[in-house]
This record gives structure tokens, C-alpha cells and sequence, in this order.
């Protein structure tokens, strides 16, 4: 039975295989071509991996191996095939005193028995237990003091460190260890190393889910990293892929594993409504995440993205809905504050989700998104210098936030700061280069700095990767036109109107815009001696109060230029073309069905 | 008892009763029979044993009232040795020279000559027992030392205390004052041990005992370059082995062919370059230098390995963690040895150094509580207490208790020391230099007070006196890394930055020898002025290596997240500097230099970057992309302008097209290339050029 669903599987990987060949469209079917899985292997992998994880009580890992054991519950394995374990030999009794201070929470005495131990097992403990006491500690204070703990009096996660350092450079710990002294580097902001450590320790633990899972939260870019080839490295590479918002690649490797036999994975359909969710197909994010809640009703991981997606569509009953449920499944989670707080937000009661969110973050400084949202509450309340704080600490945990980053660019937008709001906005338009927010934000604030010939290339591209808030151009076609590009400026101008007349049944506010277009187009076509145009435009303006006088005294201008030219065009009949009147007529046709509509 | 005259048996009986009692001090008792005595025999003996009991009972001028009454203070030997001790404990210094000089004049008539059997023999009889001379010579010797040491005279007094020891290798105190008062440099003590005569005092075995034991309280500063020096004695002197070699000495079943010892090199430690935060309690530096030959019998060894256990070559071993900046090594150890012996004089110094290091308040406060109630007439009991104030940053009342030890103790230097730091931490540079001044002149051995004068000195931009300072610390210890970083940061503020790397690289260079890969963390100012210095000296790459390495050694500093970000805006690098200054602001935010280069250099950001990778060069041309969209206006309004018919229709929309592309002919042109420089390129917007190429070439 088991064999024959292990071929069928295969099967159906070749057969994906030769799709993924065929389709060129994406440029990384390396990951599905190296490896054939074999689930069994793979599977007493896990079982080993989650033996030895959870004796160091490294829960996390255990908890995510064991998700994706169970994911292949339909992968059967004899009993010979399953794999044994043996309680080491030495210090049994050392070790098991310590594992059971540590599993309830009693670090200090964990680490007092485990001082002398030599074994590699105890001697994660003592150390593990060191690093979590010094972390619990911090939270503590925290509790007291209302807020996050002071970087610079940090001493004694210092001290650890340099005495994992020594036994680090003699090469005394094992991969576990390795991790550990790599977690608290990344505390202690030494990334570059971190990233050093954080590779030795997969090398050794190719099962120590968590040390890919950091690795993959700080690897900056796509760098070739001497990653062991296991196929834990397919998982990294999609949650890498996600970090780096190359959300397609990352879709990619998603579905290339779920057709090698983890389509059951909770995890991988999280993954794939977050890479839906950075992708902006909102539907489909939503869509997953309602899936995985019939699966997993009480899982709570990556519930704030769904409460952001619910927040973002509006979906307020959704989201009240989530709320209740959460809360009834654990007030106390990160991910409950959070949704708590997007729905309080949504209710623009925002005192109270800055409430809730600071609550998250009480629970966990590290939680990113609860730092970025409680600046955006901030930002509501008119808080700058609090926003200004959550959104450097947001960036502190991670660099790639696009959000916290387009958020301080705001604020200091707001405090006159256009330097500082210039870099933060590029940032944010690095890390989102087709975004067009983030390129219109850009070209405001240059625009602001009197840079009129970087605003003009930013709105430029704007337009040019899809303008989604339709500012764009408007901006582009005034700035032409402030750089006497005249001919440019009009047929920006010209395609704004015409988008606009497009739009014209949506109610849209700013109409003197739009009239302004129009005059503008008037009057350039009118220099131009193209008279029928600049009738057709300055015609228009009589819609609007505030250039109706204008446009009036535009069509007597233009009346009279027509008899002028009439007289000539009498005389020139036979040389001149004819299908400019046509134009003329037609759209002349279209905008005075269109005054007639809006009458 | 050589008394003959007196045949009385009873007498006898009660002399021995003078001697049990006093054996049980019980002083009172044996007081009262040994002056019965006196009272029947008369006999200079019995009024020797009388003035003894007065002296433990602390009775001092009686003592020498009744020795000097009796004139034996000039014709006995170990009545005038009594004497003196009386007159010194009463504090009549003056006394007690002149009494001590009367044996150099009527006894000793030749005092330089080296005591042998010859000299000596003529003394037998004002000698009363048996004793060995050369002991009691060297008691002599060590008592007149002490006296002039009281008067101030050190100069004598460790002329005093080194022929004390030429007489008697045992005499461990005589050796111990000249150590810990720090009487003697480095080489000087060196030489003493040289010239110790130890082969004609004991066997071999014996001597090597002697001279391990001595030489654990030897040595300071011990540079690299010393070690060379000794690794003729010693079979294998590895630096690398020194871990390890902690581990065998302390255990005692690893024994016989133990042939490598650890060399413990220590270096005085001091402070970062600006504020001096170190106390250096006890000044001696000493190298744990230990001589085993392979060929040695196996019970010497062991013996040699027990004594290695011993709490006192523990303790010469916790000061060289110490000064090796391994605080948290030497805490481990101090408090081991404290487990066992919870008073141990010797060790509380350097224990209470390593608590001050490593800021254990509450260790610190509790082991001052302690020792003052039991020994408050120890001066390390208030130093105790003035170091807590000191780490706890009450300076007053830090000063109030250091002065305190000091006046207990006149000599006491740590306790000097730390009370000029308790000035300098508050910036009172003139009066922790006088602080310091007197430490100077208690230790004449020892270079930190002279580099504390130092850096005071520079502080208070003195920078030439500074630096003679520093000449004449690095002349008492020529190899220590700290004077080197010191001057290099001389240099650097004299703008003689080549000289100031040459300093600060070897001082790097001396801190790589001793130690391992990962330096203490002491270091970090070390390497973060090598940075500066490398970046004025335009070595930019170099400069940020050893920022990088001093962030290592301590992460999360802002100061150094400033100065890499400094060096990033000067190579050009503003994106990264701006990163970096945002880092140091984040941990320090009214960091002034940072927030100052933040602006500039954001603002060159402004000025000279593109708006975004891949901006044109130019102003783009507009080109109207969108003509699908127009045809799209136009088939609206077909489908709206139904009156029209539609084959008509379809030839408008074929002109305007034709117009509109005409329009837009020659934009075409250029934004072909400007597109592809563009990067992303959107797949529509290629669509819709195409198809207006399309319908040009179609017209």
C-alpha cells in the first residue's frame, strides 16, 4: 500500500516535472527537478528530527515537524522501519532533573544542575536555559516598566555570548548549540555572523526546522549560500522566497512540494495564502485561509495577515467574526491581539487597538506586524513620535517591511522632514519596486524638495507599471508642463481626460483637476492652431464653475480665430486634409453626449 | 633549658609552667609565675620569657621597661629582637631604631659580611638556645626592615628585607613585603629570586618547592617576550595548552608526565581610554611560571601537584585570569578558593576586583557586610565597602570608605587607586591625580598608578606631561599593551596617527599572543582606535575591519555603530552610513555627531542618488501608452452614438489612430530605449506598443 502511493506520488511529480519544463515562464524549476522525494525517508527523518528537537526542548521545531509528520499520515511505515531511540547513558540523571525544571520554566535551576555537564544534550540545556531566562526576565520587566526592554543594557545576554564564543571558536558545539549561539547573534544584532552561525548549524541539523527558519528570516537576497542539499532546503527556500516578497517563486516551490506529497500541510497553505496575500490577490489569500481554518479550526499562526486581508476588503463582519473566535480560542496569543486590534481599527476606534496591539507586543517584542500596525493607529491618532517608534522598531526586528518603512517616510512627511521622508520612501520603493504607492509617495516628496526632474521620472514610472490610485498622471502632466515640455504635457494631459471621461460615471471629488486639464488642453491646442481641438476642450470647460469663464472667453477666441480661418480654409480647400474635422466631430460628438448624460 | 646555677628542682617545675601556659595562652597565668620566677633566679633567660608574656598580653612598654632596665636589650640577641617588636607594635618608631641600631653596633660589628657559621659563632652565648642563626639573623633583618618601612624609609627597609632573605630563604614575609608593597619592578624581583641562595639552604627538592611557591607571587606584567625567556626552564611553554592546563593543575590525579605548564602571562588591566574604571587592587602581576622536569621523581611531583591545589598558587592564578581581563574566570576561582577558606587575606583583593569587574553588586554587598562586622580593623574590609559605593556610582560615599582603608593601611594601594578613580569617574581630574601621586609613591614596582597620572594628565589636555608619564610607566613595564594603547591614543590626539597605529598594533599584537581567538572584551576601545586611526590615515577598509571586530567583541555599542557608519559616508557609501547612523541612533538617540551626519548624509543621498534604481538619465518623453485605451473610448462611443453607422465609424477610428500615432511617431523613438534601461517592463505596455508599430506599419 504504501509503496504504491509512494510511486503514484512520483508519478505525479515526472508528470508536474514536465509541465514545469514546458512552461517557461518561470525560471527556477531547478527545486522540483533535484530531488525526488522519498516520503519515507523523508518521513523517518521527521521522526528523528522531532525525537531529538523535543528532548532539547526546542518546541517550535517539534511542533511544525510533528504538523508535517501528520500531513503525511498516509505514508505508512513498518515497525522495523520506524526508528528507535535509546536514552543516552550519561548523565541520564542530570539531564532529566534539568529537562524537567526546564519544561517548567524553572531556568535558573535548569541551568544551576546542568553546570557541570558535558554531554551535548545537557549542555544545550544549560545554555538554552541561560538564554531563556535572561529573555524571560526582559519580558518581566517589561510587564513593569510598560515598555520594550533597553537595547543597551543587554550585559548579560553579552556574557553568554562571548562564552558561547569561546566554545564556539574550539569547536565544542554541536549543531544545536550552533543555533543557539546563531539566535544570539541575531539578538545582539551581529547579523553577518548570525547568518555564518546560522548555516553551520543546518549543515550539522538538517532538521532543526526553527534554524532555517531564522535563516531564511535574515538572508537579505537571493546570494548563494552553501546550503546543505536535503530536502528541508525546499521549505527554506519557499519561506525565503516569501521574505524577500519574491512571492511567484515562492508560490512556485509551495506547489511544487504539495504535489510531491505534503498537499495536506497546514504550512504550506499558509504559505501560500501569504504569498497570495503580498501578491495583492486578496481573494485567493482570504479563500486559503478559510480553508485552513476548516481544517485547523483552532490554529492561531498567521491569523493576523487573515485579520489584515478581512481589514483591507473591508469585511467587517468577517472580521468581528474572527475576532470572537479567537479570542475564545487563546486571549493571550500575538496573533488574537492583533486581530482584536485590525478590528477595533476597522471600527476606527483607535485608542483601543493601539490597546490591543501593545498588548501583542507585550507578549512578544519581536512580533513585527504588531509594531507596523500600531504605528499606522499611531499615524490615525495624529502621534507622530509614537508612530515614529513603532515603525523604527518594526524595521529593527525586519529590514524588509515595506510598511513600517513607507510609514516613517509619512511621518516625516508630516513633520516637514522631506530629507528623511525622501529615504524612507525609497526604501520602501526598493523593497517594492512595482509598487505604485510607494513611486508616488517618492515623486511628492521630490516634488516637495523641488526636484521637479526626479518627481517627473517617478510619476513616469508610476504610470508605467500601472497606476493604481489614478495620481499619477494628473502629476506627470503638470510637471511636464512646469518643465515647459509642452508636447508632452499635452498628451498627458490628453490621456488623463480621456481616462477620466472614462471614469466619469464614478463620482470622483477633485473635478477642478480634471477642468484645469481641460483649459490646459484648450489653450495648448489652441496655440497649436488646431482649433477644432481646442474648441472640443475649452467647450468642456463651461462645465465647471470655476472655468466657465475661461472657457468662455476661450471659445471667443476661438469663434474668432475660426472666421479667420474659415476665410483661409475656403481658400486652401481643395490642398487641406479632411479628417481632422472628423475627429473634431466625433469627440466633439462624445462630450456633448456627455454634458447631456450628466444633465 | 641551659640554667645551671640554679639547682632547684621547683624552679624547674615552674619554668615549665611558664612555657605550658603560654603554649595555651594563657597569658595572665604565665605571666604571674615567670615573674616569680625572675623574682628567685634573676636569671636573663626567665626575664626574657617574663617580657615575652607581657608582650602577648600586649603590655608593650612594660616589656621594655623591664628588658631595658635590665640592660639586656644590649647583650642578647633575642632580647633585643623583643624589644624592638615591643617598641614597633607601640608605635615608638624612633625607640625602635635606636635599639635595633645597638645590635649593628655592639653585635654585629661587621654587618655586611655574609653570615655564616664563623661570623656567627662568637655570638653563641647571647644566642640562649639552639635556634638556627641565620633564622634569627633574618628575624632581625625583617623586624629592622619593618621599622624603617613605618618610617617611611622603603628605600632601606627593602635593602632590610632582601638580606633578610639572603639569610633565610623561608622567611616568607620579608619576600611577601617586598612583593605586595610593590617595592621592587619586575626585573628587580627577578633578580632577587636569581640570587636567592635556596640550593645552599635546602636539598633540591625543597628548592624547587621554594622556588615554585616564590615564584607564583612573582612577575608582573608579564609580556610575551618574557616568556621566551623562561622557556629554557619550563619544556613546553604552549599558550594554546593554557586552558587546558587550568583544568590538569587543578585536579590533582593528572600527576607524573605532566610536561607542559601553563604560562600565565597577565597584563595590568586598566579602562577604556578615557575614563578609568578599573580597580587594580593588587599590584602584583605575577607569572604562574612552573618548572617540572619529565626525569623528576614521581612523589616530588606529587607534592609539587598537591601544592598546586594549595589555596595560595590558586590565588596568583586568579590574578592572572584577572589580568588577562578573564574576570569571569577569576570570579570562579576566587570563589571557589573563598569556599574553602572564606577569609582568605590573600585572595580577597583580587575576588573583590573581579565583583567590581563584573558589577556584582549584591556579592559585593553582602561580602562587605561580612567582613566588616568580623574584621573592621582590616583595611580590605572597607575597601570592600568603598568598592561597592564605587560600582553602585555613590563616589562620596565610596570616598568616605576608601579613606578609610587607606588610613588603616597606609600602605594599601588598591585602596589608593580606587579612591583616585572614585575622582576621576566625576572628573576631578587634580584630585585623582593626587590619589594616584601617593599611590606612586607606595609603589615603586608598579607602572598603573604612573598610567593613571597619565591619562589624567591627557584628560586635561596635558598631553606632553601625559606622555612623560607614559615614558616612565613603560620603562617599569615595557610590554604591557595597556601603556602602548595609552600612548597611541597620546599620539592620536597630537594628530601623529602613524605612531599611533604602530602603538595600538602592538599592543594588539601582545593581547593576540596571550589569547585565543576571541580577545576579552576589555579590548574593545583598542580595536575601535585602531579603527579611527586607520580611517584618518585614509586605510578605510582597513578601519572597518577593526570596527567589525570590535563590534564583535561588543555588540549593540553605538558609539562603534557611528564610527562604521563614519567611515561608510567617507568612502562614499551613504546608503550604508545612513543604515549605520540610524542603528547608533536608535540605541543612543541625542547622539549629536550621528544625528549631525544622518542629515548630511541623507541629504547627499537626496542630492545624488536617482530617484530609483533604473531612472532614466533624462526627462522621459511621454508616450502615451495607452492607445488600446483610446480605440477603447472610441468603440464606447460607437456603441453610445448608435445614429451612426458603423463601416463610417470604423475608418474614424482607423484616422485618429493614424493621428495619434503620428503624434507620437518620433516619442516612440526614444522611449524604445529609455524602456529598456527601465528594468520593468510591463508586459501590457509592450503589448500596446506593438500593436501602434503594428498599426503604423499597417498605414
Amino acid at each position: 500500500m504504501a509503496t504504491s502511493v509512494y510511486w503514484l506520488f512520483d508519478f505525479v511529480f515526472t508528470f508536474k516535472k514536465l509541465l514545469f519544463l514546458t512552461s517557461s515562464y518561470y525560471p527556477f524549476t531547478i527545486y522540483s527537478n533535484r530531488y525526488i522525494m522519498d516520503l519515507k525517508s523523508i518521513k523517518i527523518d521527521i521522526i528523528k528530527g522531532i525525537h531529538k528537537c523535543s528532548q532539547r526542548g526546542l518546541f517550535h521545531s517539534v511542533k511544525w515537524l510533528s504538523e508535517l509528520n501528520y500531513s503525511l499520515s498516509h505514508v505508512q511505515l513498518s515497525p522495523e522501519e520506524l526508528p528507535k531511540f535509546e536514552e543516552s547513558e550519561v548523565e541520564l540523571e542530570a539531564y532529566l532533573l534539568a529537562k524537567s525544571y526546564f519544561d517548567l520554566k524553572e531556568y535558573d535551576r535548569c541551568t544551576h544542575f546542568t553546570k557541570d555537564c558535558t554531554s551535548a544534550k545537557t549542555k544545550f540545556l544549560f545554555y538554552y536555559s541561560q538564554y531563556l531566562s535572561i529573555e524571560k526576565k526582559k519580558l518581566d520587566n517589561m510587564t513593569d516598566s510598560n515598555c520594550p526592554p533597553d537595547p543597551t543594557k543587554n550585559d548579560k545576554l553579552k556574557n553568554l555570548c562571548a562564552q558561547m564564543q569561546n566554545d564556539f571558536y574550539q569547536n565544542k558545539l554541536d549543531g544545536f548549540m550552533i543555533y543557539l549561539y546563531g539566535i544570539i547573534l541575531k539578538r545582539l544584532d551581529l547579523i553577518a555572523l548570525a547568518i555564518d552561525v546560522f548555516t553551520k548549524a543546518v549543515a550539522l541539523e538538517p532538521m532543526l526546522w526553527c534554524c532555517w527558519f531564522e535563516l531564511g528570516k535574515l538572508v537579505s537576497d537571493k546570494n548563494t549560500l552553501s546550503l546543505p542539499d536535503h530536502w528541508m532546503k525546499q521549505f527554506y527556500s519557499s519561506h525565503a522566497c516569501l521574505e524577500q516578497l519574491r512571492n511567484d517563486e515562492a508560490l512556485q516551490i509551495c506547489q511544487s512540494l504539495c504535489t510531491q506529497g505534503f498537499e495536506n500541510s497546514t504550512y504550506l497553505m499558509s504559505q501560500f495564502a501569504l504569498g497570495h496575500h503580498n501578491n495583492r490577490d486578496l481573494d485567493k489569500a482570504i479563500n486559503m485561509f478559510k480553508k485552513i481554518l476548516e481544517i485547523d479550526p483552532y490554529r492561531l499562526d498567521n491569523l493576523d495577515t487573515y485579520s489584515n486581508l478581512l481589514y483591507v476588503q473591508e469585511m467587517k463582519t468577517q472580521l468581528a467574526d474572527l475576532a470572537h473566535k479567537v479570542v475564545s480560542i487563546d486571549k493571550y496569543r500575538v496573533e488574537t491581539c492583533c486581530v482584536i486590534g485590525n478590528y477595533y481599527s476597522l471600527r476606527s476606534d483607535h485608542a483601543k487597538a493601539v490597546l490591543y496591539f501593545r498588548r501583542a507586543l507585550k507578549l512578544n517584542p519581536q512580533f513585527l506586524s504588531g509594531w507596523t500596525l500600531m504605528g499606522h493607529e499611531f499615524m490615525e491618532m495624529k502621534n507622530t513620535n509614537a508612530a515614529i517608534q513603532s515603525y523604527r522598531h518594526a524595521i529593527e526586528i525586519n529590514h524588509r517591511d515595506y510598511r513600517a518603512w513607507y510609514g516613517l517616510g509619512q511621518t516625516y512627511e508630516i513633520m516637514k522632514m522631506y530629507f528623511y521622508s525622501l529615504y524612507y520612501y525609497k526604501q520602501a520603493q526598493q523593497l517594492k519596486p512595482n509598487d505604485s504607492r510607494m513611486i508616488i509617495a517618492l515623486g511628492e516628496t521630490y516634488e516637495k524638495l523641488d526636484k521637479i526632474e526626479n518627481a517627473l521620472k517617478c510619476y513616469y514610472k508610476a504610470c508605467s507599471i500601472g497606476d493604481v490610485e489614478g495620481l499619477a498622471l494628473i502629476r506627470l502632466a503638470k510637471l511636464y508642463d512646469k518643465l515647459n515640455e509642452t508636447e508632452n504635457a499635452a498628451a498627458a494631459f490628453t490621456e488623463y481626460c480621456l481616462r477620466e471621461d472614462d471614469s466619469k460615471e464614478k463620482v470622483y471629488d477633485d473635478q477642478t483637476e480634471f477642468y484645469n486639464a481641460l483649459q490646459y488642453l484648450a489653450n495648448y491646442h489652441l496655440n497649436k492652431g488646431q482649433i477644432d481641438d481646442a474648441y472640443t476642450y475649452a467647450y468642456k470647460c463651461l462645465e465647471c464653475d470655476e472655468t466657465k469663464e475661461q472657457g468662455k472667453a476661450l471659445l471667443r477666441v476661438i469663434a474668432t480665430k475660426r472666421m479667420e480661418q474659415g476665410n483661409e480654409m475656403k481658400m486652401e480647400e481643395p490642398i487641406e486634409n479632411t479628417s481632422p474635422p472628423g475627429e473634431a466631430n466625433s469627440s466633439d460628438m462624445n462630450f456633448s453626449l456627455m454634458i447631456m448624460e450628466n444633465q | 633549658m641551659k640554667t645551671t646555677n640554679i639547682s632547684s628542682v621547683d624552679i624547674e617545675k615552674y619554668r615549665k609552667l611558664v612555657q605550658h601556659y603560654i603554649d595555651m595562652h594563657m597569658h595572665e597565668t604565665a605571666l604571674y609565675w615567670a615573674d616569680k620566677v625572675v623574682s628567685i633566679t634573676e636569671n636573663p633567660r626567665d626575664i626574657y620569657w617574663l617580657a615575652q608574656c607581657m608582650y602577648h598580653l600586649k603590655q608593650f612598654h612594660r616589656a621594655v621597661h623591664l628588658l631595658r632596665t635590665k640592660n639586656l636589650e644590649k647583650t642578647f640577641i633575642l632580647c633585643n629582637y623583643l624589644t624592638v617588636r615591643c617598641l614597633l607594635a607601640a608605635n615608638e618608631l624612633n625607640e625602635a631604631l635606636n635599639v635595633v641600631n645597638i645590635l649593628d653596633v655592639e653585635i654585629f660589628p661587621q654587618q655586611n659580611l655574609p653570615i655564616s657559621n664563623n661570623t656567627l659563632s662568637n655570638f653563641d652565648t647571647i644566642i640562649f638556645d639552639d635556634r638556627p642563626k641565620n633564622q634569627v639573623y633574618a628575624s632581625i633583618m625583617f623586624l629592622k626592615g619593618r621599622v624603617l618601612e613605618a618610617m617611611d624609609n622603603r628605600i632601606l627597609a627593602t635593602e632590610c628585607y632582601k638580606q633578610a632573605l639572603h639569610c633565610d630563604v623561608y622567611c616568607f614575609e620579608a619576600f611577601d613585603a617586598l612583593t605586595r608593597n610593590q617595592m621592587l619592578s619586575a626585573s628587580e624581583e627577578e633578580e632577587l629570586l636569581k640570587s636567592l641562595p635556596v640550593n645552599e639552604h635546602c636539598s633540591t627538592e625543597e628548592a624547587d618547592v621554594i622556588k615554585l611557591l616564590y615564584e607564583s607571587k612573582l612577575k608582573k606584567y608579564h609580556a610575551p617576550t618574557s616568556i621566551s625567556k623562561f622557556t629554557t626552564k619550563t619544556l613546553h611553554a604552549d599558550p594554546i595548552l593554557l586552558q587546558d592546563g587550568l583544568l590538569l593543575n587543578i585536579t590533582p590525579n593528572h600527576i607524573s608526565n605532566l610536561t607542559s605548564t601553563p604560562n600565565f602571562i597577565s597584563s595590568p588591566s586598566i579602562s577604556t581610554p578615557n575614563i578609568p574604571k578599573t580597580i587594580d587592587d593588587n599590584k602584583r602581576k605575577e607569572k604562574n611560571l612552573k618548572t617540572m622536569e619529565t626525569d623528576s621523581l614521581d612523589d616530588r611531583n606529587l607534592c609539587l601537584e598537591k601544592l598546586k591545589g594549595n589555596n595560595d598558587i590558586l590565588v596568583s592564578q586568579a590574578e592572572a585570569f584577572y589580568y588577562n581581563c578573564d574576570f569571569q574566570k577569576c570570579s570562579n576561582l576566587t570563589d571557589s578558593i573563598l569556599k574553602q577558606d572564606p577569609w582568605h587575606t590573600a585572595c580577597l583583593p583580587i575576588h573583590i576586583s573581579s565583583q567590581v569587574e563584573l558589577k556584582e553588586t549584591t556579592k559585593l554587598f553582602l561580602l562587605a557586610h561580612n567582613l566588616v562586622d568580623l574584621y573592621p580593623n582590616l583595611a580590605i574590609s572597607w575597601y570592600a565597602v568603598g568598592c561597592y559605593y564605587y560600582i553602585i556610582g555613590k563616589s562620596d560615599l565610596a570616598r568616605r570608605y576608601l579613606a578609610k582603608a587607606t588610613c588603616l593601611d597606609r600602605l594599601f594601594g588598591p585602596a589608593w587607586l580606587a579612591y583616585g578613580h572614585s575622582f576621576a569617574v566625576e572628573n576631578e581630574h587634580d584630585q585623582a591625580m593626587a590619589a594616584y601621586f601617593k599611590a606612586s609613591q607606595l609603589m615603586k614596582g608598579c607602572h598603573l598608578p604612573l598610567l593613571y597620572i597619565g591619562l589624567e594628565c591627557g584628560l586635561t589636555n596635558n598631553i606632553r606631561l601625559a606622555d612623560r608619564f607614559f615614558q616612565q610607566a613603560q620603562s617599569i613595564a615595557p610590554d604591557d599593551p595597556f601603556i602602548l594603547h595609552e600612548k597611541g591614543v597620546i599620539n592620536f590626539q597630537n594628530l601623529e596617527y602613524n605612531t599611533a597605529e604602530k602603538n595600538f598594533k602592538d599592543a594588539l599584537e601582545k593581547i593576540r599572543r596571550i589569547h585565543s581567538i576571541p580577545i576579552p572584551q576589555r579590548w574593545v576601545s583598542l580595536l575601535n582606535n585602531l579603527g579611527h586611526t586607520c580611517r584618518k590615515l585614509k586605510k578605510y577598509e582597513e578601519a572597518l575591519e577593526y570596527h567589525h571586530q570590535a563590534l564583535l567583541l561588543s555588540p549593540q555599542n553605538a558609539s562603534i555603530y557611528s564610527a562604521i557608519g563614519f567611515v561608510h559616508s567617507l568612502v562614499g557609501n551613504a546608503e550604508e552610513a545612513v543604515d549605520w547612523f540610524h542603528k547608533a541612533l536608535g540605541l543612543e538617540r541625542d547622539d549629536t555627531f550621528s544625528s549631525t551626519m544622518l542629515n548630511y548624509v541623507i541629504e547627499q543621498l537626496a542630492e545624488e542618488k536617482p530617484p530609483f534604481p533604473g531612472a532614466p538619465e533624462g526627462i522621459p518623453k511621454y508616450n502615451p501608452k495607452e492607445s488600446s485605451k483610446l480605440t477603447l473610448t472610441y468603440s464606447e462611443m460607437n456603441e453610445t452614438s448608435v445614429d451612426k453607422g458603423e463601416s463610417e465609424m470604423s475608418t474614424s477610428i482607423r484616422d485618429s489612430i493614424k493621428i495619434d500615432a503620428s503624434q507620437s511617431n518620433e516619442g516612440m523613438q526614444v522611449n524604445g530605449k529609455t524602456d529598456s534601461s527601465c528594468m520593468s517592463i510591463e508586459v501590457d505596455m509592450i503589448d500596446a506598443s506593438k500593436s501602434i508599430q503594428d498599426e503604423n506599419s499597417t498605414t
